[in-house]
């Protein structure tokens, strides 16, 4: 299967996703035209959305229940130009925790 | 909780059979499941290993990328960087296969990030800097760790779901279902008995009264 990758984020990280070679990209001011645009691009054929940490954390339930629902497309948080977020525990982790129970990665 | 069993159920050999047959069901069932439990874990720590440190490694990887990016802008101005970055050309090529382990089905991306030269990737060099060429190839490195993340992320999302509903099977069966059907089994088996015992004193009576009786 072919497919695609799209970016979404603040303009700046787009920018720089998009000198990096990517063809989609979003630039997102706000958390609604975050909200929106992810809503579109659930629906194209796109199947790795890359957004930053912070629309990741604003969108959490959301991205929640469509990573659950499908296997495409993949959501992957990475962090912007301000460096990664401190979150008291990644969301990862805490999966990993329920589903083991015990802290396995540091 | 020792005494719980199934309800509605007549204490009689037909019943008495099914209920053997179910139990013998469950606990094969309930054997594969805990094998299929433990393989998904296994799987589940492999994954694991891959996964630790590829996120600093993305990290570490896109901080150097912003660096040269906020570079190139304070060099060029941020429209002549956004403009520069229209007009590179495509360079990722993902396929993405699936692979099924344990009948989860995960998925197998097959990429190939192109490590291009300056000359390849589109924009002219008339008004670019050297710094918009280091953003670019460190952003294309990135690329490549980025989708390898989404692609053991992902596996490890689908698999502790699966994990997580196998060991909530597992429990169900072991826990409530088999000790539920034991006790019933053992309930009928005792009902079984005393009806056997009260018809022999029953027999026992009657052969009493018609002895009499001669």
């Amino acid at each position: 299967m072919k497919s695609n990758i799209a970016v979404m984020g603040d303009p700046d990280t787009v920018t720089g996703f998009m000198l990096g070679g990517i063809k989609e990209g979003y630039p997102v001011r706000n958390m609604e035209e975050a909200d929106q645009t992810l809503e579109k691009l659930i629906k194209t054929d796109i199947s790795i959305i890359i957004i930053t940490e912070k629309i990741g954390d604003e969108l959490r339930t959301n991205i929640d229940k469509l990573t659950k629902e499908r296997t495409l497309p993949m959501i992957i948080e990475i962090p912007d130009k301000n460096g990664s977020i401190e979150r008291e525990s990644e969301p990862l982790n805490k999966l990993i925790k329920r589903v083991i129970g015990v802290e396995m990665i540091k | 909780m020792a005494q719980e069993m199934i309800e509605g159920i007549n204490p009689t050999r037909m019943e008495l059979l099914k209920l053997k047959q179910r139990e013998k069901l469950a606990i094969k069932g309930h054997s594969l499941l805990k094998e299929k439990r433990n393989a998904l874990i296994m799987e589940f720590f492999n994954i694991l290993e891959r996964v630790k440190g590829s996120r600093e490694n993305v990290s570490e990887k896109l901080k150097d990328a912003y660096k040269d990016l906020t570079a190139s802008q304070i060099i060029m101005g941020d429209l002549a960087v956004k403009k520069a970055a229209m007009s590179v050309k495509e360079s990722v090529n993902v396929d993405i296969e699936s692979r099924s382990i344990m009948g989860v089905v995960v998925p197998v991306m097959d990429y190939d990030v192109q490590q291009r030269n300056i000359v390849e990737r589109g924009y002219g060099f008339m008004d670019t800097s050297v710094k918009l060429d280091e953003a670019a190839k460190e952003f294309e490195e990135s690329l490549a760790l980025i989708i390898e993340l989404a692609e053991v992320e992902k596996t490890i999302i689908l698999l502790a779901s699966e994990i997580e509903s196998t060991k909530r099977r597992v429990n169900a069966l072991e826990h409530i279902i088999i000790p539920r059907i034991k006790n019933t089994v053992k309930y009928i088996e005792m009902r079984l008995e005393e009806m056997d015992r009260e018809n022999f004193v029953r027999l026992k009576m009657i052969k009493k009264t018609l002895e009499m009786e001669a």
